[in-house]
């Protein structure tokens, strides 16, 4: 038996060797004369892209590609700055924000990604990086709540908006986005007040209004796993990223979103070259590569979010369209207290070091 | 015997780069400011007055310190019959049964905390089969519950393993001595059995408590977010607060606590051998 074992062990060693080698061998030369390497490095959100797009890119250039995952953009930013290099980054607006500040992306460019022009117009002039100089951007999309239509009136949503969540009625009822990012703009924005506020006292209302909501309503402090909760329809309540929540009503037709008229954040994600990235070439080729209509589609279908291409924004939202029924899929333009998160510091670790607090407090 | 110390260098090599550099870096970041460069270093005791001095951090030590100790004593529980079972089974049946306490510890402990969300969640497996028999879902994941369980699944081997270790290697020769002197059966556990496998409960007692207490990926997908150990902190720090320095001298006091209790139990250990021999 333990031969067998053996044999069998040996057997797979082998074989598997002798495909990957072969594997790489095949495009690995043609590919390599072309860029610095025929391997890309992906550094991504998890559950963020097309299921064929890595794939498909890689038969199409003949190339490898490697990804990893990061679940906020702070690690992504702590692995960056311990001297890991990658090619490709998709970090979030004020992130590239701080990245641009600290002269460490690579500036585009734009002869290498003709398929710029496919970019939705809001996209190509965004405040943190106007002409897309450095960023080109991924997703888009704005924080809501999913709220189950059975148990929730939309009446009361409107009336009360993001204060529901401290309605005692729920309690116990009620999924919250573990992050202090989001958790303080529910807050700043159910008082009132700007997210991007630095007074003292303010922050100081917003912190005593997340404790309060945590001391009454007993919270679950979740992230990704709320989607398959709400999917399968666990609590009445929940905070969710826009395209998140676009999957759950697809799945789960008695779930609602809400944007609360009190204002919400708009947020963009981008797709960046880290200035240290060893295939810049090839990074350029996978930019542009992300931005074809096929790509965007399948993107944009597999994950929810609002499409940066705007032939795919249009074909997903017309009549007939996959999301066209789908009211978290695109998210609301112009609304004035909508805002834009703005990278600063101090102020986000305050955050964090009241966010931590908060949910310790038992 | 002295041509066998060169042997040791590679290991000393490794020590230092590995334990004895990060050591003195966290010890550093511990008592420095925020922003240094490397030309100046500003040092100050203020991660740690910052840390005693909110009521919050100390009420996380002490949930942290409780779920370790109650994740201890269940382990206890549960391993010592265990142990003891199987060092008295048959012969033929011993090798398999340690074998089946191990093999849960050749797969991946985090991989083994998502399968136990997967059990305990609302509409898991134990309350879909709770739902066939018309009976009300309960409420697992997320409470302290699923985060002692989750612990005790985990390390329950490690304990049940140095019990064992110190029941076969018992002599049993002192077994039929106490017999041959009229002791019965209950008496021939407390006062020969049991006094002899304590270096094996002390040793499963710090194998158990050291990661307990410090772990933060239990009680992060079993506890959910609102369920904060003194790990979760740490980790908040470096990773979304980026306060290394805060985070650094948490760890130190953390070191410091763990220090003391493994000295507690040393000490212990000292007093049964005494007692025990």
């Amino acid at each position: 038996m333990k031969k067998f074992f053996a044999l069998m062990l040996g057997a797979a060693l082998v074989f598997g060797g002798c495909s990957s080698s072969s594997g790489s061998a095949e495009g690995g030369s043609e590919a390599e004369s072309k860029y610095s390497s025929d391997t890309l490095k992906l550094y991504n959100w998890g559950e963020y892209m097309g299921e064929n797009l890595i794939s498909d890119f890689e038969d199409q250039f003949g190339v490898k590609v490697i990804v990893e995952y990061f679940d906020s953009n702070e690690m992504m930013y702590t692995k960056l700055q311990a001297g890991d290099a990658y090619d490709v980054l998709v970090p979030s607006d004020y992130m590239i924000e701080r990245l641009m500040a600290e002269d460490m992306l690579m500036e585009l460019d734009h002869s290498k990604i003709p398929n710029l022009s496919n970019l939705a117009e809001n996209l190509t002039n965004l405040d943190y990086d106007p002409g897309n100089v450095y960023s080109v951007p991924y997703f888009w999309g704005s924080v809501g709540i999913v709220y189950n239509k059975n148990n929730v009136p939309l009446e009361l949503l409107e009336e009360q908006g993001w204060n529901i969540l401290k309605n005692t009625d729920y309690k116990g009822d009620v999924y919250i986005y573990d992050s202090e990012r989001d958790s303080f703009m529910m807050a700043f924005k159910a008082l009132g007040y700007s997210m991007n506020t630095e007074d003292e006292a303010e922050i100081e209302a917003a912190y005593q209004w997340l404790q309060e909501l945590n001391d009454t309503m007993e919270p679950a402090y979740v992230t990704d796993e709320v989607i398959d909760n709400m999917m399968s329809g666990t609590k009445s309540l929940a905070v969710v990223y826009s395209g998140d929540a676009a999957v759950i009503l697809d799945e789960n037709p008695d779930m609602g979103f809400f944007m609360p008229l009190e204002g919400t954040n708009l947020w963009s994600d981008a797709m960046v070259i880290p200035a240290n990235a060893e295939n810049p070439e090839l990074a350029h080729e996978f930019i542009n590569y992300v931005l074809t209509y096929d790509a965007s589609y399948g993107n944009s279908e597999y994950v929810g979010y609002a499409s940066s291409n705007q032939e795919v924004l249009e074909a997903m939202t017309e009549e007939g369209g996959y999301y066209a029924e789908n009211e978290a899929y695109l998210p609301r333009d112009g609304y004035e207290k909508d805002e834009i998160f703005k990278d600063n510091e101090v102020l986000k670790q305050k955050l964090a070091e009241l966010w931590i607090k908060v949910k310790a407090a038992q | 015997m002295r041509h066998f110390k060169t042997m040791l260098y590679p290991y000393l090599v490794w020590i230092g780069v590995m334990i004895v550099v990060p050591m003195l870096m966290i010890v550093m970041y511990a008592i420095t400011q925020k922003g240094n460069d490397v030309t100046t270093f500003r040092f100050t005791l203020d991660n740690f007055a910052y840390f005693f001095s909110d009521a919050i951090f100390l009420d996380v030590l002490k949930r942290s310190l409780w779920i370790a100790i109650l994740t201890t004593i269940v382990c206890i529980l549960l391993g010592y019959p265990t142990a003891y079972f199987i060092a008295n089974a048959h012969p033929n049946w011993h090798m398999r049964m340690v074998l089946l306490v191990t093999i849960p510890t050749w797969i991946n402990m985090l991989v083994r905390t998502y399968a136990w969300m997967g059990i305990l969640q609302d509409d898991g497996i134990i309350n879909s089969f709770l739902g066939l028999l018309g009976l009300e879902p309960i409420k697992m994941l997320h409470t302290s519950f699923a985060v002692v369980l989750g612990m005790v699944y985990n390390f329950l081997p490690f304990m049940i393993l140095q019990i064992h270790t110190s029941l076969t290697k018992m002599d049993k020769s002192l077994l039929e001595a106490a017999n041959d002197l009229g002791a019965d059966r209950l008496q021939r556990f407390l006062r020969v059995t049991l006094p002899l496998s304590m270096p094996g409960v002390i040793s499963g007692i710090t194998l158990v408590f050291l990661p307990a207490v410090s772990s933060f990926f239990i009680p992060k997908l079993l506890g959910g977010g609102q369920f904060v150990l003194i790990g979760n902190v740490i980790e908040s720090q470096f990773l979304t607060s980026g306060n290394w320095n805060f985070g650094s001298a948490i760890s130190m006091i953390m070191a410091v606590i763990i220090m003391i209790s493994m000295y507690i139990t040393k000490k212990v250990d000292r007093n049964v051998d005494e007692r025990g021999v």
